[in-house]
């Protein structure tokens, strides 16, 4: 993703990053119908999951035209990445369409095969939106007539590379997770448990934000929501953020960073990927009980009342809303069960990982890693 | 390698020999041997191990730890047949068997030789066999880090600050378990963790941060979280770690095993370990081990003489016990050690495939 170079780009690599991204999409569109077909027919006929299934085929038809030529020209690019945003638009509903769907077969279809279908989907979803939004982002920031009000402008001193933040502070991106887990635990317990940050409060690192607030968010909406329950929020949640030491130096290899390919995404990274960071995140809930440690990995598991999730005819939105990556909303505190998985799939994307490690009665520690993504 | 193979089938031949145990006169003959035996096994650990480190180029590495767990867990057969013993538990392996019905044996001597003095026993008493009933985390960890700080400071020279250790969670948690095996794994982790605070202050300028130990009970298990800010595990190292014979380090390790005391083919060597080393926080001063304790010489050793194993020696015997060792590591910042027990009496032990080491 960094390969294309630090906007803004120059035409000619625009068009290089178009082309590759022309060439990515309709394949992996065309993998997520087949998973999809391979589903059992009713589960395929719920409205919601046919639903999803025809936005993918319709996006697919839209995207085929476009393989028949090189893009070559700037107005060529320019349409495509309009129609690309367009696309990356009405596929953002898909988590909670696909949940929804999902929770109204769950006669039909296993909890198991549930897991290993979304599993393989979400993670697929992962890296195409990564690579769809990252050539809209380098597309905007390299506008060569650009507006006064542009988000995307570059400037010298930007630390952006599309959708990449090569300076990423952690500790930071721990605070707006808290002061909006905070909110919607005020609002709904009355109380608000502290967060402390320790260890090395000042690393950096090259990393997607968006993904690292998924994850944050939701992470730290499990331990604010065990550590309330279970009376404890005068305890506080204690975050370690630890930088890896810079590895001894070796002879630069170029960086492949793509995680394009699918099969096994991160070993994409080649062991010359710049140091990483681990953040630990412990509370003082309870800790996971033996009985429900071995499905918290599973989606739609969640120790959340079942009376909210059932209420789906009232239109309970909201708490759908909750999970899908991009907006915040007012949301409720928990209650899908996709946070861990989906969590784990953003951190393992980059050759990450996130463990789980239960102290049942007295708390739980979580332990995620990430990898630096690339040098420039 | 073939060393302990003699050993074994010299063991097989000698006990395969023996009746069954229909009297007092047979037991005491029968614990004769088996204390024998046990104290020739003494080296068999280290031997082992050694023996793993030079067979490296010869076997692939899964296997050969394959082959070293299994041959750590191993069952044998043999059904005590006592009748005045409390046999506890269901199978366990070889050395518990033993120690255990050596240790039983000599509770019993005393009264069945003068009957009238059978009030002497205490009916709370505190160990039965080699299992102490009331372990008290607390008191082990404190235990084990007296004696690792001890340890270290010798190592390390009085100049050298060592860290503090910090207690905290249910400190009352008791359980019955076997001593050994438990300060032999809380050993290890303690060593593990001053080792890495103290080598990583020398670089840093503060004051050491404490070890921070938290002891957590549920109905079913207790965990004990060593968290240490000793600078963590570089991320090349962790798939090695579990691992027997692999390891950068293994040359070194191999010419270190060499001086563990009671490697030596002379049993000469061998003297009887201090009698508070392995039961320093017990004060009931009636019992008395008249044999050693496998894991007495590996606990004692000084701390530069590295030999590798410590984490995986620890996680055999954790999980045999239906236990758990689990390590994080924060890269840069230190490492949490978890170790999970399960209270005596309530499961099975693990063995890796007990249906096929039972089989005749």
């Amino acid at each position: 993703m960094t390969r294309h170079g630090r906007p803004p780009l120059s035409a000619s690599t625009l068009f290089t990053s178009a082309n590759f991204t022309l060439s990515l999409l309709p394949i992996r569109l065309a993998h997520r119908i087949q998973a999809l077909r391979n589903l059992p027919f009713i589960v395929v006929s719920n409205p919601h999951i046919s639903r999803i299934y025809n936005i993918y085929i319709h996006s697919l038809s839209t995207l085929l035209p476009y393989q028949e030529r090189q893009i070559n020209t700037l107005e060529d690019e320019i349409q495509f990445t309009e129609v690309m945003a367009d696309l990356v638009q009405t596929h953002a509903e898909t988590i909670p369409i696909l949940a929804r769907g999902f929770l109204e077969c769950r006669k039909y279809i296993s909890p198991a095969d549930v897991t290993k279908f979304l599993d393989e989907h979400l993670r697929a979803r992962v890296g195409t939106r990564l690579i769809a939004e990252q050539h809209i982002a380098l597309h905007l920031s390299s506008q060569p007539h650009c507006s006064g009000n542009n988000q995307y402008v570059q400037d010298g001193s930007s630390t952006s590379i599309g959708v990449i933040d090569t300076a990423l502070r952690p500790a930071e991106t721990v605070r707006q997770c808290e002061s909006f887990v905070s909110e919607i635990c005020e609002l709904k317990y009355g109380v608000r448990p502290t967060v402390i940050i320790n260890g090395q409060p000042n690393t950096r690192l090259a990393h997607v934000p968006t993904h690292l607030e998924y994850i944050l968010r939701e992470l730290l909406k499990n331990a604010f929501r065990a550590t309330v329950e279970s009376g404890k929020e005068r305890e506080p949640i204690e975050v370690t953020i630890a930088a890896s030491p810079d590895p001894s130096p070796s002879p630069p290899a170029p960086i492949q960073l793509d995680p394009v390919t699918a099969p096994s995404q991160g070993d994409a990274i080649t062991a010359n990927a710049p140091p990483g960071v681990t953040i630990r995140i412990r509370d003082h809930g309870g800790g996971i009980s033996p009985e429900n440690l071995p499905n918290i990995w599973a989606y739609s598991f969640t120790t959340f009342g079942d009376e909210e999730l059932l209420d789906l005819s009232n239109g309970n939105v909201d708490a759908l809303n909750a999970i899908s990556g991009a907006n915040g909303g007012s949301s409720s505190l928990a209650g899908l069960g996709y946070g861990l998985p989906l969590g784990r799939a953003y951190a393992e994307h980059f050759g990450g990982s996130i463990v789980v490690q239960s102290l049942w009665g007295w708390g739980t520690d979580v332990y995620l890693k990430l990898r630096g993504l690339g040098k420039m | 390698m073939s060393h302990v193979y003699d050993l074994y089938y010299k063991a097989f031949e000698t006990l395969r020999r023996m009746r069954e145990i229909k009297s007092v006169e047979d037991n005491e003959q029968y614990c004769k041997v088996v204390s024998e035996t046990l104290r020739e096994h003494l080296t068999v650990i280290p031997r082992l191990a050694m023996g793993v480190l030079e067979c490296q180029d010869l076997m692939r590495p899964e296997e050969m730890d394959k082959f070293m767990n299994t041959l750590l867990r191993s069952v044998g057969s043999l059904k005590l047949q006592h009748a005045q013993t409390l046999i506890l538990l269901q199978r366990i392996s070889r050395r518990v068997i033993a120690e255990q019905h050596l240790a039983l044996t000599e509770t019993f001597n005393s009264p069945w030789h003068f009957p009238n003095a059978k009030s002497q026993i205490d009916p709370n008493s505190e160990f039965v066999g080699e299992v102490f009933l009331r372990c008290n985390a607390r008191e082990v960890v404190e235990a084990c880090w007296n004696r690792a700080s001890t340890l270290a400071k010798e190592a390390y020279g009085s100049s050298c600050i060592l860290p503090g250790i910090r207690i905290e969670g249910h400190l009352d948690a008791t359980f019955p378990y076997i001593l050994s095996h438990l300060q032999y794994v809380i050993g290890e982790l303690l060593r593990n963790s001053i080792q890495a605070v103290v080598e990583r202050r020398c670089v840093s300028t503060d004051g050491p941060q404490p070890i921070e130990v938290l002891i957590c009970e549920a109905p079913q298990h207790v965990i004990i979280r060593i968290s240490d800010q000793g600078g963590g595990i570089p991320n090349e190292v962790m798939p090695e770690l579990w691992s027997f014979s692999k390891g950068p380090r293994s040359q070194t390790h191999l010419s270190n095993l060499s001086q563990v005391p009671k490697m030596a083919a002379t049993m000469e060597e061998l003297k009887l370990p201090d009698p508070s080393s392995d039961k320093s926080i017990v004060s009931d001063g009636n019992k008395k081990r008249s044999y050693d304790g496998s894991l007495g010489s590996l606990t004692s050793r000084p701390p530069n003489l590295r030999l590798g194993m410590g984490l995986p020696m620890s996680r055999v015997y954790a999980e045999y016990w239906a236990g758990l060792l689990e390590l994080h590591s924060l890269e840069g910042y230190g490492v949490d050690a978890f170790l999970q027990i399960s209270k005596l009496g309530n499961k099975n032990e693990q063995l890796s495939t007990r249906a096929s080491m039972d089989a005749v």
